[in-house]
């Protein structure tokens, strides 16, 4: 590499540069100190709608141990240089494995992958960061403990602790991840190694079961945020129910948002249907494996006629309901009377599970996969929809109530309309609250299709805002956009955090908007 | 940077050596001390560091969108003639590498250069297509 041409991390003079990556072979061993720019190139691969030239790394350090990250650190702080944290990398459409701004250094956790402990007494788990939910799922199948995970859409590739970090969701009743998080060991940007919870005890036999520990509870300021490198994590995993049930319930007017939400959340608030259920439209539950221009080929949205034939051919809703059931047989017949005498009211719903939902052309074999927490990547067919590989997750949380869904789902759709982009979505149904998930598909191969979409999403942004709908998370090319919906106080108490556990800024500068 | 080698394996990723603890700072060491963290009983109880077999690499990474089930992919599974191989390799490791469209990129941390060497060695053989069909 030229020296004209090589990337320095922002304000890092060349020598100061050199000496710090002179210092992290010692720490790690050159081969694990990636410069060339083959090596690097997997991190430079983005889904978003940025300019590549703003996610370039000028390295890439892979350490082994927690230890080195802890040195890793106290080079960074010594020569300010700005390392970029990612653990299996699979954050697709968030950012991915790429920095967060060109010039910064990548700390790869991948290498960090020891299963530490699986209690299947207790049922936790205690992991480092770079193991992937498919290592997880052999590792249990292995030793026939009968625990299940709770994987994202893209599963077995990406892990449980960035997940968690990142605050993502699966489609169990484990849904919620952070919530069934317990105990992290985090480098602080000192070099200093803590663990939370229980986990500060010495030979504490409680760090996996008990969240809260004593005094203030912290483990929140290592999600979505730059305040620590979490080099181990704890979490829960579900007992295996001796019986299980995955279901569909299909709608096919576009009006039934409504009434599907006002009839599930009492269910689901009572535990009566225990997962993240879905309530997934037409063009998601197709588009993981059917091609936009088999139906049309058009710049606009995806007009209302094509949307009716791929429902007919398909045999898919507007709406389409996926949800389980779990427990022992009996505790899974009464709740299904429950279950079809709510959605019965109306007449307007078709509820079905077993043989008749397998025939229906939607996703529901996948979606049964991850229900019970078998790897499954069917839902990347989504980037077969339109082509090109540009997809960004535009995601803003709503209260489980039908109005705000309508509300939501109709000024989605009405902006997106006026980009030209097509309404790819879904409802993740917490308890209270919905992930209402919107996959922005564009070909990223053409540029003024990507200008398209990146304007697209900002004023999906900004508008949503003004309803008072924030986003639950985001990618690289928008967290500061994001950061400021949420209003400039939270952002100050943000910044002060930053300063006080992180003054030389070292620790994924903008992860959330957050920097000195 | 990489010359596709289907004979023999040129890149090995050696295992990064366990930083010792002499490389702690002395302060460092005594806080870790305290903290219990260095005491504290973590034995390992399953590390994935090891080079995996093709098939092995093939199952856990490229299978979930590749298989003829699954069809999120294309097919990759198919031989080719041996005078493509040089060819075709070096696309495969570019598309491994670099991503494409829908492709994620896969880094070294994730497939090893050794690892992907294997791989592409045995895809380009056509010695998975019955992994890809769902046959053991």
């Amino acid at each position: 590499m030229s020296t004209t041409q090589r990337i320095l991390p922002k304000g890092v003079a060349e020598a100061d540069f050199d000496a710090a990556l002179n210092l992290f072979r010692d720490t790690i061993g050159s081969e694990s100190v990636l410069t060339e720019s083959e090596q690097l190139a997997p991190y430079t691969k983005i889904m978003m709608a940025g300019d590549d030239a703003d996610y370039i790394p000028s390295a890439a350090l892979l350490p082994n141990e927690a230890e080195q990250v802890q040195e890793i650190v106290r080079i960074c702080n010594q020569y300010k240089v700005p390392i970029w944290t990612i653990s299996t990398g699979k954050n697709l459409g968030y950012g991915s494995a790429a920095p967060g701004a060109t010039g910064q250094v990548i700390l790869d956790l991948h290498r960090l992958n020891r299963i530490i402990n699986v209690d299947p007494e207790v049922c936790t788990a205690l992991i480092e960061p770079g193991v992937t939910y498919q290592q997880l799922y052999d590792y249990i199948k292995e030793k026939g403990y009968k625990l299940w995970l709770d994987p994202p859409a893209p599963s077995a590739i990406a892990g449980p602790v960035g997940n968690t970090l990142d605050r993502g969701v699966g489609y169990t009743p484990y849904g919620e991840h952070f919530m069934f998080q317990c105990g992290m060991e985090v480098v602080l940007a000192n070099g200093e190694m803590i663990r939370t919870g229980m986990g500060g005890i010495e030979n504490s036999s409680s760090w996996q079961v008990f969240k809260w520990g004593y005094g203030p509870y912290i483990d929140g300021l290592f999600t979505q945020s730059n305040y620590g490198v979490v080099t181990k994590m704890g979490l829960w995993l579900m007992p295996e129910p001796p019986a299980y049930r995955p279901f569909l319930i299909q709608y096919q007017d576009p009006e039934d948002i409504a009434e599907i939400v006002d009839v599930l959340r009492p269910l689901r608030i009572a535990q009566i249907i225990p997962n993240a259920v879905v309530i997934v439209h037409t063009l998601w539950d197709a588009g993981t494996h059917v091609v936009r221009k088999d139906y049309y080929n058009g710049k606009e949205s995806i007009p209302r006629e094509a949307i009716e034939r791929i429902k007919a051919d398909e045999g898919i809703g507007e709406w389409n309901v996926y949800a389980a059931l779990y427990g022992t047989p009996e505790q899974i017949e009464v709740n299904w009377k429950i279950v079809e005498q709510a959605f019965s009211a109306s007449g307007k719903a078709n509820i079905m599970y077993g043989e008749e939902a397998e025939k229906r052309g939607g996703g529901f074999e996948y979606r049964s996969a991850l229900m019970k927490g078998d790897m499954n990547l069917q839902e990347f067919g989504l980037y077969n929809w339109r082509g090109g590989g540009g997809s960004m997750w535009f995601a803003p949380v709503s209260q489980a109530k039908g109005s705000e869904t309508k509300d939501q789902t109709e000024l989605a759709q009405q902006i997106l309309g006026k980009y030209g982009f097509d309404y790819v979505a879904e409802y993740i149904v917490g308890w209270r609250d919905m992930h209402h998930v919107i996959d922005l598909l564009y070909n990223r191969e053409d540029p003024e299709e990507t200008q398209r979409a990146h304007d697209c999403f900002a004023e999906l942004i900004d508008e949503f805002a003004k309803r008072g709908y924030g986003l639950y998370r985001t990618n690289t090319e928008f967290m500061e956009q994001v950061a400021g919906t949420f209003g400039e106080p939270l952002r100050n108490v943000h910044t002060a955090l930053k300063n006080a556990l992180d003054p030389n800024g070292i620790l994924s500068p903008g992860k959330s908007g957050i920097r000195q | 940077m990489h010359n596709i080698t289907i004979n023999r394996y040129t890149v090995d990723t050696p295992a990064p050596a366990r930083m010792p603890l002499r490389l702690l700072s002395s302060s460092t060491f005594k806080r870790l001390l305290v903290a219990g963290s260095l005491l504290l009983p973590l034995a390992t109880t399953s590390v994935a560091a090891e080079e995996r077999e093709p098939a092995e690499v093939y199952r856990q990474v490229c299978s979930h969108c590749h298989n003829l089930d699954k069809a999120v992919g294309p097919m990759i599974t198919m031989p080719f003639p041996e005078t493509a191989w040089e060819a075709r390799g070096t696309y495969i490791r570019n598309t491994v590498r670099q991503g494409r469209a829908a492709m994620p990129s896969l880094r070294e941390a994730k497939v090893s250069n050794a690892e992907l060497d294997e791989l592409i060695d045995a895809l380009l053989r056509g010695e998975l297509a019955n992994a890809a069909a769902g046959e053991e």
